[in-house]
């Protein structure tokens, strides 16, 4: 989810966390300061890169995707996708298979 | 932070500046300025915005923690500990083999000293959830296992003149994991 919220363009910490609040509609609401961590394990992992610049005479750290995140984030919205499709099929037909046959009546 | 900045938050970096390097904590408190500027535009006093931010920023005590979880020095330790078994062996079986144990009985008493320290080293830098502490253990570790393998080889090739295939073996693995110690140094200079 934070290699997506970078798809769109470089962003620091604190509108990486915005842009998830806004993407998920606020329903994923994480404590900022866990964003920061989750940063450098991508940055060590070679998925984003980050970047010194200064803004209002404060130093900010700006992170964007790694053509290997850029492939993560691809790999990972496909594997998503077959995970939810398979989930929500099973559901579905496990439903249809009890309406169509219910359970034998004790009585 | 600027001086019209509420103690809470200041309080709070102060917090995290006695644990994490600097530009870490710069980083954080870029985020935390900009935190409480968004209540401050929500029409909060700035103490109360202070309140909210920190709150929102979450427990210092977590934020410390996800960072020890990242923290190279400790990775590397993890990494050089479970490769110093192997690379032991290999030196346990060359010198063993060739008899060929390098300097007197102090050098090799103080050889032994170096390795246990160096593996005490890395084995805080792997556990101690302070960040400071695991990255400077880390550092001081590797830099450590670098001159040992370094002095093995150096002893073992050049001073007694040894070069079988089990010493080859044995200085291969030494010079791999010396290589190692220079990409975590390295990794850890750009992490901090």
């Amino acid at each position: 989810m934070l290699l997506a919220t970078l798809e769109g363009g470089p962003r620091h910490g604190y509108a990486v966390i915005e842009a998830l609040r806004q993407s998920t509609g606020g329903r994923l609401d994480l404590p900022t300061g866990t964003i920061y961590p989750a940063l450098r394990r991508l940055e060590q992992a070679g998925l984003i890169t980050g970047s010194w610049s200064v803004v209002a005479g404060r130093r900010r750290r700006e992170y964007r995707l790694t053509p290997a995140g850029d492939r993560a984030l691809s790999g990972r919205r496909a594997d998503w996708r077959d995970f939810s499709a398979i989930v929500t099929s099973a559901l579905e037909n496990t439903g249809l298979e009890n309406a169509a046959c219910p359970s034998p009546n004790p009585a | 932070m600027p001086e019209s900045e509420p103690r809470l938050i200041r309080g709070y970096l102060e917090v995290l500046a006695a644990q994490l390097p600097g530009p870490i904590v710069e980083e954080l408190a870029d985020g935390l300025t900009e935190t409480h500027r968004s209540y401050l535009s929500r029409g909060l006093s700035a103490d109360a915005a202070a309140e909210a931010a920190v709150a929102e920023f979450g427990p210092a005590e977590e934020i410390l923690a996800g960072f020890a979880r990242v923290n190279p020095a400790r990775r590397a330790a993890r990494r050089l500990l479970g490769f110093g078994p192997v690379v032991g062996g290999c030196w346990a079986a060359a010198l063993a083999t060739s008899r060929a144990w390098p300097g007197s009985l102090p050098t090799r008493v103080g050889l032994g000293l170096a390795l246990v320290s160096c593996i005490g080293l890395l084995a805080v830098a792997a556990l101690d959830r302070r960040y400071r502490v695991a990255f400077y253990s880390g550092v001081a570790g590797c830099v450590g296992f670098a001159a040992l393998d370094a002095s093995l080889i150096v002893g073992v090739l050049v001073v007694a003149g040894v070069a079988s295939w089990v010493t080859a073996v044995a200085m291969a693995f030494s010079s791999a994991r010396i290589a190692l110690c220079a990409r975590a140094a390295a990794a850890a200079q750009q992490n901090t």
